[in-house]
């Protein structure tokens, strides 16, 4: 009981500034009241719009005579979500140092400061999980005017939708946590073991997901039980959960809970068990003290500044696995296309596509989901004053952060450039266009990071995971070249390939255009 | 060397802050900035360092103004912060290197220099281990040997030496004393009064923001001859400033 109750004293400080509430509420400076009333207003402008895509979504499914499907295929898609996101920051929001030391030297057990992040966990995910599923559900009771016993099985069964994800997730993220902090270099370790988590997730996501020559016309007269098959496959819990919901069974939506509730709680307690000696391992630091002078070498400021940039980026587990991921994707995704039979493929559609026109877009768009820039101003935190006071202008502090991204993405960009080319083998101007376009995507996309991290930045954290996953400069800089790639998709999906070469030049000289505007009003700022 | 005129810094939404201080340090000044907890003396200190903007009044360094000219002011000085907050990714050679090369100390000077304050410090085995390893008095004394290998001709220090041993504190000392003779000049503010009295020329005392007295140490000292007796620092301070609640 003593243990719950201090759960819940330690679960009120966790959440108490939850997207910056408490800021807002008490803080008397403006600029901050303004930063934490704009984190807020991007958060409610996301939420707005995934309630909108979700309803759509859910319309669009009541149109094609889907409706029972909705429940588990949102209740997928959330429970995706929170596993996918929840397993790369679930290290860092569980084992995070932020006031670890003052917790520790406090009569409070261990089992009450990890059940503490755990609320705050839950409720992270918990309030994206609601506007996935409360308008699929709210177009779902439009269409079909079920009874009573939906609505109870909805309440009874929805809050439960993100633990089982979230143990799924803490399980991977104690487990990568609790290796690589046995070792020497515990950040890259670490990302190294979250980066090959989510590739053999998504290995394993499409390899069962799988279905052999493609929707038959009988299956498609039978389009629920397919998805209902699909979803059963990647996700199984969701099909249960969605068939209980549709069929008005609150008993079942309460058994599932309480089962998801029990295996939440199971996975805490053996998270819980080995609490104290991952985050002693974690904070713990070793140190040689036989550091003997030698020669030391002159740099340019620049380099010094660049040098600097990549071991911070190495540093940090979080802010390197949530940036890593998109350009290796970017390579396997180049690297498929080598394997694919595109021919087949492409005649399999209703209307003819040019691969060669479309690859690039989705090939950068993947190596751009999210940028470095946009919250490398952020990273700075408490450092910050350092650069401030050293005799460095604005142009070469920014410059070094830019030439960081950039060299980071490079390798990247020149596999993924190379394994597109051999398989799709473009000749003339579709080879510049397949080498260019996405070049001047990537260069923009840092640039426009640097601009949202200069509007929004976030100096005052204590936590990684606040700049990288949930700031608003991460959110809005961070994804700038992957939305530009979706809008240039859909725009060469639909414009007449007669048009495309003038169209490209278009995109290209005004991205361009825009990124030199963008790096000179950068450029411009005071830090 | 510094000129402070008229400066004035108000945070939005508070009281706090400084409101037209003006100070002068001269080459071969060792002063001391004092005042009680939220005076404003660290706000001074991170507007002379370009750390933050200023409502009016204007810093000049070595003549030049550092909002029309902040990187060559900037590259006269030294900043040392209350909380010696230094990249803790970075091994303490890395972090002087670095250093070293935002200001294009020479690669044989830098060296030279490092060894002879790393020695001093004795810091010298612990720079090839990360800074995250390092205990607040080492980060202290790190960010001291970066200061003082670009050889600035200003040091603006906030408490410089709380975290240090006492060795350490002595040590920092006679190097202020080092630097004034060289023509070099020091701002710093403390707490500790005595030190204040027995190391520095010179004394400013802020309270709540605005200059109350400064001057030379016998000026300011002299202001308590009408009281009885000889009076120290401490005795002035919490004439004019003790009051603060």
């Amino acid at each position: 009981m003593a243990v719950l109750a201090q759960m819940k004293l330690l679960a009120k400080l966790e959440l108490c500034n939850l997207y910056g509430l408490n800021v807002l509420r008490f803080s008397r400076d403006r600029t901050a009241k303004k930063r934490a009333g704009a984190m807020l207003a991007v958060w409610m402008v996301l939420a707005v719009v995934l309630i909108v895509y979700t309803g759509g979504l859910s319309y669009g499914l009541v149109y094609l005579g889907l409706e029972k499907v909705i429940p588990a295929y949102l209740i997928a898609i959330s429970s995706l979500l929170v596993f996918f996101f929840g397993m790369l920051k679930a290290g860092s929001a569980l084992y995070s140092r932020e006031g670890y030391e003052i917790l520790c030297a406090l009569p409070v057990t261990q089992a009450a400061v990890a059940g503490s992040r755990f609320v705050r966990m839950y409720v992270e995910n918990l309030l994206p999980t609601l506007a996935i599923l409360l308008p699929g559900i709210a177009v779902y009771a439009w269409a079909v005017r079920p009874g009573p016993a939906f609505y109870l099985a909805v309440l009874l069964g929805i809050w439960a939708v993100p633990l089982l994800p979230m143990a799924g997730a803490v399980l991977v993220g104690a487990l990568v946590t609790g290796i690589s902090s046995r070792m020497r270099h515990k950040s890259l370790i670490s990302s190294a073991l979250s980066i090959l988590a989510v590739l053999a997730i998504f290995y394993g996501i499409s390899r069962f997901s799988h279905m052999d020559g493609g929707l038959h016309p009988e299956q498609m007269r039978k389009l629920a039980d397919t998805v209902f098959s699909l979803l059963g496959k990647v996700y199984p819990p969701a099909v249960w959960l969605g068939r209980a919901l549709t069929e008005g069974s609150w008993g079942q939506s309460l058994g599932w809970a309480a089962l998801s509730l029990g295996v939440f709680v199971l996975v805490g307690a053996c998270v819980s068990f080995r609490f104290r000696q991952i985050c002693q391992s974690l904070f713990g630091s070793s140190a040689r003290h036989d550091y003997e002078m030698g020669d030391l070498k002159e740099d340019t400021v620049l380099r010094a500044l660049c040098r600097r940039e990549f071991k911070r980026y190495f540093s940090s587990t979080v802010y390197l696995t949530n940036t890593i991921i998109g350009p290796i994707m970017s390579c396997l995704f180049s690297g498929a296309l080598l394997f694919v039979d595109l021919e087949s493929l492409t005649g399999q559609l209703p209307i003819a596509v040019d691969v060669c026109s479309l690859a690039p877009f989705a090939m950068v768009g993947m190596l751009c989901m999210m940028t470095t820039t946009s919250t490398s101003i952020s990273m700075e935190g408490k450092n910050w004053w350092i650069v401030k006071s050293l005799p460095l202008s604005v142009k070469s502090v920014l410059d070094a952060k830019l030439l960081m991204n950039l060299l980071l993405l490079l390798p990247f960009y020149l596999l993924s450039e190379l394994l597109m080319l051999l398989a799709l083998q473009p000749g003339g101007a579709e080879l510049v266009w397949m080498l260019l376009l996405p070049g001047v995507i990537i260069l923009f996309s840092c640039v426009y990071g640097l601009t949202i991290n200069l509007r929004f930045p976030v100096m005052d954290w204590e936590s990684e995971v606040t700049v990288v996953k949930q700031s608003a400069s991460a959110m809005l800089g961070g994804m700038g070249g992957f939305l530009v790639s979706i809008v240039c998709l859909a725009v060469f999906f639909t414009a007449p390939e007669a048009y495309a070469n003038i169209l490209k030049a278009i995109l290209c000289a005004g991205l361009l255009f825009t990124t030199f505007l963008l790096y000179r009003g950068n450029c411009r700022k005071t830090l | 060397m510094l000129s402070i005129e008229h400066l004035t810094k108000q945070y939005k939404g508070s009281n706090k802050g400084v409101t037209d201080l003006s100070l002068h340090v001269e080459p071969g000044d060792i002063y001391a900035f004092i005042g009680h907890n939220g005076a404003g003396k660290t706000t001074t200190l991170k507007c002379v360092a370009g750390i933050q903007d200023y409502d009016a009044g204007a810093i000049r360094i070595g003549g030049k103004d550092l909002r029309e000219d902040p990187l060559e002011c900037k590259r006269m000085f030294a900043y040392l912060p209350d909380n010696p907050d230094v990249y803790e990714y970075l091994t303490g050679i890395q972090y002087l290197n670095f250093i070293a090369d935002v200001f294009r100390v020479p690669a044989g000077l830098r060296r030279e220099r490092i060894q002879k304050y790393g020695d001093t410090f004795e810091i010298t085995p612990s720079l090839g281990d990360l800074i995250s390893t390092y205990s607040h008095g080492m980060k202290q004394k790190l960010a001291i040997l970066s200061a003082l290998v670009h050889r600035p001709r200003l040091l603006l220090l906030d408490e410089p030496f709380v975290g240090l041993d006492p060795k350490a504190s002595v040590i920092l000392k006679d190097m202020m004393h080092e630097i004034c003779e060289d023509g070099g000049a020091i701002l710093f503010s403390t707490h500790v009064l005595d030190v204040a009295q027995r190391l520095c020329n010179k004394v400013a005392i802020i309270r709540e923001g605005k200059l109350v007295t400064s001057g030379s140490m016998e000026q300011v000292l002299r202001q308590g001859d009408s009281l009885d007796g000889e009076k120290s620092l401490e005795d002035i301070f919490m004439e004019v400033a003790g009051d603060v609640g």
